[in-house]
Formats: C-alpha cells, sequence, structure tokens
C-alpha cells in the first residue's frame, strides 16, 4: 500500500527501523529483558536462515502458501466477477448491494467455528475464511471502478462497433483494472493474515501453527520466526503485485 | 460529392429553423423558415438552390443530398424528483452529405446533447434522428464522436487506440496497422506511434482522438466542441490542420462548439442555438471560399462580419433575458 | 415517491438479512447434518447467551476493550497520519516502518505479547490498538496529502499558523477520508477482538465461541456467530450514519449512479 511512496528518502526510513533493532538488542544486551522472553535480534534472524533450509519448516511455508493462494485466487475471481456484474446489470445489483452491505462488515472470522464445523479441519475451511475475507475489498473496489468507467470511453468504443456484451470486457474491465488492483492488493494482505490466523486457532500444520507450538512450549525464539516469515512473505508477495500492477497499468497516469 | 468542390451547396435551406426572429434579416444568407425536414422537399422551391440540382436524387424520395435528418426531437432531463429540464425543444434540422455544420450556442443549450442524440447515444424523449433514411436507434462506426475530453484508451498505445476501430470491424491485424500508421502521420504524429496517451500533451492527444474516429471511416464525423480543452495556440493550429484534413475527402461534420470564431472559421453552415429551453434559434450559410486560409480569412471583411452578426444576435437574446 | 424510494433502500439490507437466514434455513434442513443447525434453532439458543450472566459480562468485556483499543488508536493515528500527509520528512521516516508492520498479523502477536504483558486486559486492547491504528494512520496520510496547496496559501495569508492550519483546514478537508479509515478500523477492531480471544482461549466472545465449539453446542456456536455478526453489521451502520451527518458537504463514495447498463 505505502510502497510507492518511500523511494527518495531511504536514510531516513531506514532510521526507525534500525532504531528499533538497536533498542530490542540493548533491552537484552543490558539485561532489562531476559533472553527467554525477548531473544536478541542476531539469535532470532540466524534462527530464521537456520529453519529457512530445513525441510520441515519449508513444507510449513508451502502448507500456508497454497492456503493462502488458493483463498486469494477465489477471491479474485468471485469478487471482480461479481463486482463487474453488479456495475453493469441493475438487477444484479439490487440483489448484491444490500447482501454486500450486511455482509461486508461482518467480521469473518467470528464464522470459522461454523467452517470447521461444515468443511472439517482441513485446507477446506482455511481457504473459505481466506476467500471470505479477501472478497469484499476487490469486490468493492472492482464495483467502484467499473461503476465510474467514463462514460466517453464506452460510446467511443460502441460508435467503433463494439457490440454490447464486449463492452464488458474491452472497456469496462480496462477501465477499472487500476481500482480492482488496489482491491487485490488489499486482499492479498488480508488473505496473509487470515491464513496465519486461522493456523494459529486450529491446525496441524502451516507457519501459524508453528508459532502456536513454539508458544505451548514457551519456545520465545520459535514464534518470533514464523511471524517474520510471514511478514517476509507478505512484503515479498505485495512487491511482485506491485510489479504486476506497474506492468499492467503502464498506461494509466496515476499508476 | 466532388460536386461541392465548384458549387457549395450549402444554401439548400432545409433546415429546421424555429425561430421567426426579424433580426434575421441582418444577413442576407439567413433562410427563417420553419421547414421541417420532411416537408423540405415541398418548399424546395421556395429557395433558390444551385446544389438541389447536383443532388437531385434518382430513385429515392428522400432529397439525396440529406444525410442526417433531426425531426421534431425534445430531449427532457430529469434534474432532481421534481424538476425537470427541457434540455432540447422540438428541434428539426436536416444535414447534407459533405456539409461542414457547426451547432453554436451557449453552455447548457443542449448543443452537445443534439450530437449525443445523432450518435445514438442518447434516446431522445421524443422525435427521432436519422441516418440515411433509417432511424437512429444506437451508436454505430457510421457515426464517429470526436469528444472534448478525448476520451483514449489510457491501457493501449497510440497504435492501439487507432488500430481498435479497423480491428473491431474485422480488419486483419497487418492491414489495420498499416492504416493506422498512415493516419497517425496524417495527423502529424509519425514517431510516437508506441507511446501511451498519458505520454502525449492535450493536443496530440485529440489527434489521436480524430486519427482513432478516421480509422473506421465513418460517413459523418460527430464533434463535441473537440478543441474547447485546448490552449488558444494549439486550438488554431488543430483547427487548420482539421480543415486541411477534412478537405481531401470532405466527410460530413457536426461540429459542437461555443466559440463563434472557430463555427464561422470551419464551417458551411452555422446552427445558432438558445438555451432554456434549447432550441434552434437561426441557420446561417457561411459563403466564404474554401480552401479557407486562416491568415487570408480573418482580413475578409465577410468573415469579420458574419463573426460580428453572430455574436450581436447572441447579445440581443441575453439583453432581452432568458424569456425571449 | 421519494419516500418509497428511501424506504425501499432501508428495507433491502433487512431483506438481505432475512434471506440470508432463510438460506441458512434450508441448506441446514437440506444437509441434515448434527453439527449444522438451523437458523430457526440458532436464533432460539441467543436469548440464553444474553441471559446467561457470565457470557453477558464475557461479551461486554470485550467490547470494553474494543473501545479502548480502538478510541486510543484512533486518538494517536490520526494526529500522525496528518502530519505525514503534510510533512515528507514525517512521511518518509515512518512510511517503510508502517510498510513493514502492514502485513504482519496483528492479532498473531498475541502469544509473544502475552509472555511480556501476561494474558490481562492489556495484550488485548494493545493487540487492538496495532491493528486498528494502520489503516486509519493511512487514511489520513492520503486525505491529508490530497489537501490542496492552495487552501493553505489562503490559510497562511489569513494569518494561521501551521499547526491552526493543520486543525482548521487539513483536517476538515481530509476528514472524508480519515472517517473511510476510522470505519475500516472498526471492522478490524472487532475482527481482531475476536481473534486475539479465540487465540488465547481465557474470557471474550470468541472464547465463547470456541468453548461451545469443543463441547458440541453447535446452537450456541451458530448463536454466538449472529450475535457478533450483528454488533458488526450495526457498529458498521452507527459508525456510518454518523459518518454521513458529518461529512454531509462531501460525496458519498459507494452511491455512484451506474454509468453503464
Amino acid at each position: 500500500m505505502m510502497s510507492r511512496l518511500l523511494s527518495p528518502n531511504v536514510l531516513l526510513g531506514v532510521a526507525p527501523i534500525a532504531l528499533i533493532l538497536a533498542l530490542w538488542q540493548g533491552l537484552v544486551s543490558f539485561g532489562l529483558a531476559p533472553a527467554v522472553l525477548l531473544p536478541p535480534p542476531g539469535f532470532v534472524f540466524s534462527r530464521l536462515l537456520q529453519q529457512l533450509v530445513t525441510l520441515t519448516f519449508q513444507q510449513e511455508i508451502a502448507a500456508t502458501l497454497i492456503r493462502l493462494f488458493a483463498g486469494f485466487a477465489i477471491a479474485v475471481v468471485l469478487g471482480v466477477s461479481i463486482g463487474i456484474a453488479a456495475a453493469a446489470n441493475p438487477a444484479i445489483n439490487a440483489v448484491v448491494r444490500p447482501i454486500v452491505r450486511v455482509l461486508a462488515p461482518l467480521p469473518k472470522v467470528a464464522l470459522y467455528p461454523a467452517l470447521l464445523l461444515l468443511l472439517g479441519f482441513g485446507h477446506g475451511s482455511k481457504v473459505t475464511l481466506v476467500a471470505a475475507d479477501a472478497l469484499f475489498p476487490i469486490l468493492l473496489s472492482t464495483y467502484y471502478g467499473a461503476s465510474t468507467v467514463e462514460q466517453k470511453l464506452i460510446w467511443s468504443a460502441m460508435a467503433a462497433g463494439t457490440p454490447r456484451y464486449e463492452i464488458l470486457f474491452k472497456v469496462v474491465l480496462p477501465s477499472a483494472m487500476p481500482s480492482i488492483l488496489t482491491g487485490c492488493r488489499i486482499g492479498l494482505v488480508i488473505s496473509c493474515i487470515v491464513v496465519f490466523l486461522a493456523e494459529m486457532i486450529t491446525s496441524t500444520d502451516g507457519l501459524g501453527h508453528a508459532l502456536v507450538t513454539a508458544a505451548r512450549t514457551f519456545q520465545a525464539v520459535d514464534m518470533f520466526v514464523p511471524l517474520i516469515t510471514i511478514s517476509l512473505l507478505g512484503l515479498i508477495l505485495n512487491g511482485l503485485l506491485g510489479a504486476v500492477r506497474s506492468y499492467l497499468l503502464r498506461g494509466f497516469p496515476e499508476a | 460529392m466532388k460536386a461541392r468542390q465548384n458549387g457549395r451547396g450549402s444554401n439548400d435551406a432545409l433546415d429546421g429553423c424555429e425561430n421567426d426572429d426579424p433580426s434575421g434579416r441582418l444577413l442576407a444568407k439567413v433562410v427563417p423558415l420553419n421547414v421541417r425536414a420532411r416537408e423540405a422537399k415541398d418548399r424546395m422551391t421556395v429557395v433558390p438552390a444551385r446544389s438541389s440540382e447536383w443532388m437531385r436524387p434518382v430513385n429515392s424520395q428522400e432529397p439525396a443530398s440529406a444525410i442526417i435528418e433531426i425531426d421534431r426531437v425534445s430531449q427532457v432531463f430529469q434534474t432532481s424528483a421534481r424538476k425537470d429540464h427541457l434540455a432540447l425543444s422540438d428541434i428539426s434540422l436536416t444535414i447534407e452529405e459533405g456539409a461542414f455544420v457547426s451547432i453554436l450556442g451557449p453552455s447548457g443549450c443542449g448543443k452537445s446533447t443534439l450530437l449525443y442524440i445523432v450518435g445514438g447515444f442518447v434516446r431522445p424523449t421524443s422525435g427521432m434522428a436519422k441516418i440515411r433514411g433509417h432511424t437512429i436507434t444506437g451508436p454505430g462506426p457510421d457515426r464517429g464522436p470526436v469528444f472534448q475530453e478525448f476520451a483514449l484508451f489510457p491501457w493501449k498505445t497510440v497504435l492501439g487506440n487507432v488500430m481498435y476501430g479497423p480491428r473491431q470491424q474485422g480488419v486483419r491485424t497487418a492491414e489495420a496497422e498499416a492504416q493506422s500508421r498512415a493516419l497517425i502521420e496524417m495527423v502529424g504524429l509519425k514517431g510516437f506511434e508506441n507511446f501511451y496517451p498519458k505520454e502525449l500533451s492535450g493536443g496530440m492527444k485529440q489527434r489521436v482522438a480524430l486519427a482513432r474516429t478516421l480509422a473506421y471511416q465513418p460517413e459523418v464525423l460527430l464533434m463535441d466542441e473537440p478543441f474547447g480543452a485546448l490552449d488558444a495556440h494549439t486550438r488554431t493550429r488543430l483547427q487548420n490542420d482539421l480543415l486541411n484534413i477534412w478537405e481531401r475527402d470532405r466527410k460530413t461534420v457536426l461540429f459542437v462548439t461555443h466559440s463563434v470564431d472557430e463555427a464561422v472559421f470551419l464551417s458551411d453552415k452555422v446552427v445558432m442555438m438558445s438555451k432554456s429551453p434549447g432550441r434552434i434559434r437561426q441557420v446561417i450559410d457561411i459563403d466564404l471560399p474554401r480552401p479557407r486560409r486562416r491568415n487570408e480569412l480573418l482580413l475578409d471583411p465577410r468573415y469579420q462580419k458574419y463573426v460580428v452578426d453572430i455574436e450581436r444576435m447572441f447579445d440581443e437574446s441575453d439583453e432581452a433575458g432568458p424569456f425571449s | 415517491m421519494i419516500s418509497s424510494a428511501v424506504l425501499t433502500r432501508r428495507a433491502a439490507p433487512v431483506l438481505a438479512c432475512v434471506g440470508l437466514l432463510a438460506v441458512w434455513q434450508v441448506a441446514s434442513l437440506a444437509l441434515k447434518n448434527d453439527s449444522f443447525p438451523t437458523a430457526i434453532e440458532a436464533i432460539r439458543a441467543i436469548p440464553d447467551i444474553l441471559g446467561d450472566r457470565e457470557s453477558l459480562t464475557n461479551i461486554l468485556a470485550s467490547l470494553r476493550r474494543m473501545a479502548m483499543g480502538f478510541g486510543v488508536a484512533v486518538l494517536v493515528s490520526i494526529p500522525l497520519g496528518l502530519l505525514m500527509g503534510r510533512s515528507r520528512g514525517i512521511a518518509a521516516f515512518f512510511n517503510p516502518l508502517l510498510m513493514v508492520i502492514y502485513p504482519v498479523p496483528k492479532a498473531a502477536l498475541m502469544p509473544i505479547i502475552m509472555l511480556w504483558l501476561g494474558v490481562g486486559d492489556a495484550t488485548k486492547t494493545l493487540v487492538i490498538f496495532l491493528g486498528v491504528s494502520l489503516p486509519v494512520i493511512y487514511h489520513s496520510f492520503e486525505g491529508a496529502k490530497a489537501v490542496e496547496e492552495k487552501m493553505l496559501w489562503s490559510g497562511a495569508a489569513m494569518g494561521l499558523s501551521s499547526a491552526k492550519r493543520l486543525v482548521r483546514i487539513v483536517l476538515p478537508v481530509a476528514l472524508p477520508e480519515i472517517l473511510t479509515g476510522c470505519r475500516t478500523g472498526l471492522v478490524l477492531a472487532l475482527i481482531t477482538m475476536i481473534t486475539s480471544e479465540m487465540i488465547a482461549r481465557q474470557s471474550g466472545a470468541g472464547n465463547i465461541l470456541f468453548n461451545a465449539l469443543d463441547m458440541g453446542q453447535y446452537d450456541t456456536v451458530f448463536a454466538m456467530i449472529i450475535i457478533v455478526g450483528t454488533m458488526g453489521i450495526c457498529l458498521d451502520a452507527i459508525f456510518e450514519s454518523v459518518r454521513a451527518r458529518l461529512v454531509r458537504w462531501s460525496e458519498p463514495q459507494f452511491d455512484m449512479p451506474l454509468s453503464f447498463s
């Protein structure tokens, strides 16, 4: 969300992060915090590197990523198609709008127990939860983008002989792309967060599960590792989406 | 159509003119007839018309020279729950093939709406518009719009934008590309084929928009204040270039503007509109030689007289208040 | 005609609720699954929960923590966001930090913070605070950044100090955007609240949910889902009406007329 804003003053931006790391190190070094509760940063990061090469940890990451991508993909497909349909068709709009109004502010994580009961403790319930949470930002921004397409773009395409149903794919969808991608960006971060939480609440594998296991045995270091991993994953995926975005929106003024 | 080069058929007075304002006499060529398109051919004898002889229909009931007929068109917009705004009131107008016709009027007189109705983008509340005798029910590639806002596809390059129409018409890619490159060169943008619209200035964008529309070879160009968003310098350059391009094939042009100079400089015929409700107050033939050169025309007393007379007419209606 | 249109608009979400409950009812009857009670059974279980003293104090405690976390987050985040929006230096200082924190699941910090602060209110409130801050900062930042320079020049010409310009000009102009952030923050506060209680499993609404799940009281599970869902919808609706009143001058964002049909 904020990556576009920071290229010039990199040094200034690194300062607070360095400061926090220094403070963290300081707290441990001066004995203000016991290493059991707050392991020193060097220790945490070396542990992270050490873990990243082990097969079991890679499997945890893979499990998390599969759920994340499955849920996110479902959310993108549903969100974009429902959003476009609602913007294009007044009848669909009349049905979708009130349902979205009710479901969007609903805390989806509260549905998780119900999903567990209905879909079991495996992938299904977690993927569904991720999809449900990522759906609404994508749907809403798609709808917003599609319903604010400049009328004269549509007219220009129609005058050039584009049939009505093709307008949807040739004009509305590409015009709404900046807005759709903004929604996807929010949806992706939400997916990262939700998949991790779902794994923490109940799971047998995945990064969230790794954190809970470490917490049960009070292994502070191993609690930090999955947290940092999921955050790094979030940053990497966000960066990848940013690259996709700047490629897809190369013609748009504010991209 | 080539006939037009010696006998400019701009005085066939097929135009509906709602106004019998006596000030119409100020201009020699004004035809204050309350004529509707359908009745036009019966009244043709009233007006000495050179080109009607050229264009005498062979097998059609309609006059062959008429390409667009607007027949008693009214447009009502609902501005709020209670108020209805009469944007256009009972407009009738005929546009001849190959003519450059400007619709001139103050903002809010419904001139753009009239253009959108001809484009098929807006459906009139009552009345109808026809092209070659067929009622207009929607947009089509026979009528190409050029908007003030350019309305270029931001996700396509200059070439992609221009190629859109031909591709949509089923022209093969290679052929469409060749045609489009030629058009881009014609509007003076050679070398900018792979630029995105955001990288171009306003004037260049409007050139692309013109090329994009010309690319699918519409019979009628519908220009909606195309130079309204440009600075004065770019504006005059584009006016000149538009005239040069127009001289080549003399497409029918319907040109909406609020600039008197622009209308007189470009047009064969100026349709003056008044507002609230939008009506045609006068149709004025601009009898100036073509091809027109800006530097010659500005010194031409006939040009100056047209401009001054039209401006005076607008001023008079302002003084008379909104109910005139 | 106007009143009937307004009536339809008001009634539509209620109709949607009824429709969703009906779908639920039909689905549960069709599935005949023991662990999937019908909507009517779930609704019948609601009075039991709300009548139970312990559950009620649990839910109220949840709400209190949520209000605390949300309130403090808003008070801190809005000024920070506005300052970031008006000063390049401050923005450059905080942006990378926020970007790094952004994808961290805030509720996942629970176990770590619990190590330091224990399982009490402080931990949960802190987590809610962290969850709410980011969207509020982000939207305040965007809102303040979009304030037109010329508006501030006029303010300066009228003799307003820079601090006063921030309060008198930047704040009101950015208000619609800020409130959008607060609305997201409010929903996030509720989500973080439930999640943190699901993870810590010690008290609160999230805890009731999972206790019922563990004990096989499925109607209670679904009843709690209805209660939490209703809280979300009501909080959002209340906030939306407050927002609409505060920024009456601003264009509503999602009530666009359809440009294509």
